[in-house]
């Protein structure tokens, strides 16, 4: 009887993680700024988007002493 | 200057050191040479098999049960600190011979409390799917502080096993972990080690996930695959101890 209920409780088990394990994780889940970065992926990832660039563009101008005076 | 705002500010550290070794590594990988989370999620289901159909061999020549317990243990500290290249191959001999060990000590377990198999598989499956759907609905989220807090967890009971096992050449050990125990303080720490088997499943199945995104080399299924059955095999171990002591009372 025990070796019934093992085997329909491991084919059971098995079939629903093979089912709700080949579901793609959510964008809820995905997309994330404090998502844990593993393999050091370039691929841009919340947390590794840069919110203000710190390089200013345009052209650049001297400033002189004298302009001040 | 706080971690975040630092990375806000200057972007991740580009040290090779951090990156694991994939870095760059992937890009050049044809399609069909990368992970894929079909491809390790049939892995799982692989090593699952052939881990069911050990037990089964376990339970019934239990006498097989120490000696596939050390060649378990010795194949995954192969698996993790030499080849995980190789991981196609030692992953399914580690499957088959846990389940040869975990058959064994089931049955030890079966004939002190019976019935308490079949309540350590049910729970161990029901924690594996409740925790999936959390993960991939986005309920459970991990971060870098998730993973710190389970490292920490993790290096705790470690240490506790540890001392427990040296302690056990001199005839003695620590009563709490004992599955005869059903001190409310003993099935307290067995809950808590439970907890961190449990939560650690999350890590596997966002390593897992991320692997897949990054497009690991095609081994690393079989990596994914071993690593979440190295947590399944421990929170079973867990449980069966859990709910030993609290049959002790």
């Amino acid at each position: 009887m025990n070796t019934i209920f093992f085997s329909v409780l491991a084919i059971f088990s098995l079939f629903v993680f093979m089912n709700l394990g080949k579901i793609k994780a959510s964008k809820k889940q995905t997309d994330r700024d404090d998502r844990i970065n593993r393999f050091g992926s370039k691929k841009a990832r919340g947390g590794q988007k840069k919110t203000h660039s710190t390089i200013i563009e345009g052209e650049s101008e001297v400033i002189d002493d004298e302009d001040k005076k | 200057m706080s971690r975040h705002s630092a990375i806000n500010r200057f972007g991740r550290s580009s040290n090779p050191a951090f990156s694991r070794g994939f870095e760059g590594h992937t890009e050049s990988l044809p399609l069909s040479e990368r992970m894929t989370l079909d491809g390790a999620v049939n892995k799982t289901g692989i090593l699952l098999s052939l881990c069911f159909a050990g037990s089964a061999i376990g339970w019934n020549i239990p006498a097989l049960m120490f000696p596939s317990a050390i060649v378990g243990f010795i194949l995954a500290m192969v698996t993790i600190f030499r080849s995980k290249e190789k991981a196609g191959s030692t992953a399914p001999l580690y499957a088959l011979s846990q389940g040869i060990f975990l058959g064994g000590i089931t049955l030890m377990y079966e004939n002190m409390f019976d019935g308490i198999a079949i309540q350590a598989i049910g729970l161990t499956f029901g924690i594996l799917a409740s925790l999936l759907v959390c993960y991939k609905s986005g309920l459970i989220k991990p971060t870098e502080n998730f993973r710190l807090m389970i490292a920490a967890g993790i290096g705790g009971i470690f240490i506790l096993y540890m001392v427990s096992f040296i302690m056990s050449f001199f005839g003695s050990g620590i009563s709490l972990l004992s599955p005869t125990n059903g001190s409310l303080m003993s099935i307290g720490l067995s809950l808590g080690i439970v907890c961190f088997a449990s939560l650690s499943l999350v890590l596997d199945f966002d390593f897992i996930e991320q692997g897949a995104e990054d497009g690991l080399p095609k081994y690393m299924e079989w990596y994914g695959a071993f690593s979440l059955m190295v947590t399944l095999i421990w929170l079973y171990l867990e449980i069966l101890r859990l709910l030993s002591k609290m049959r002790s009372r």
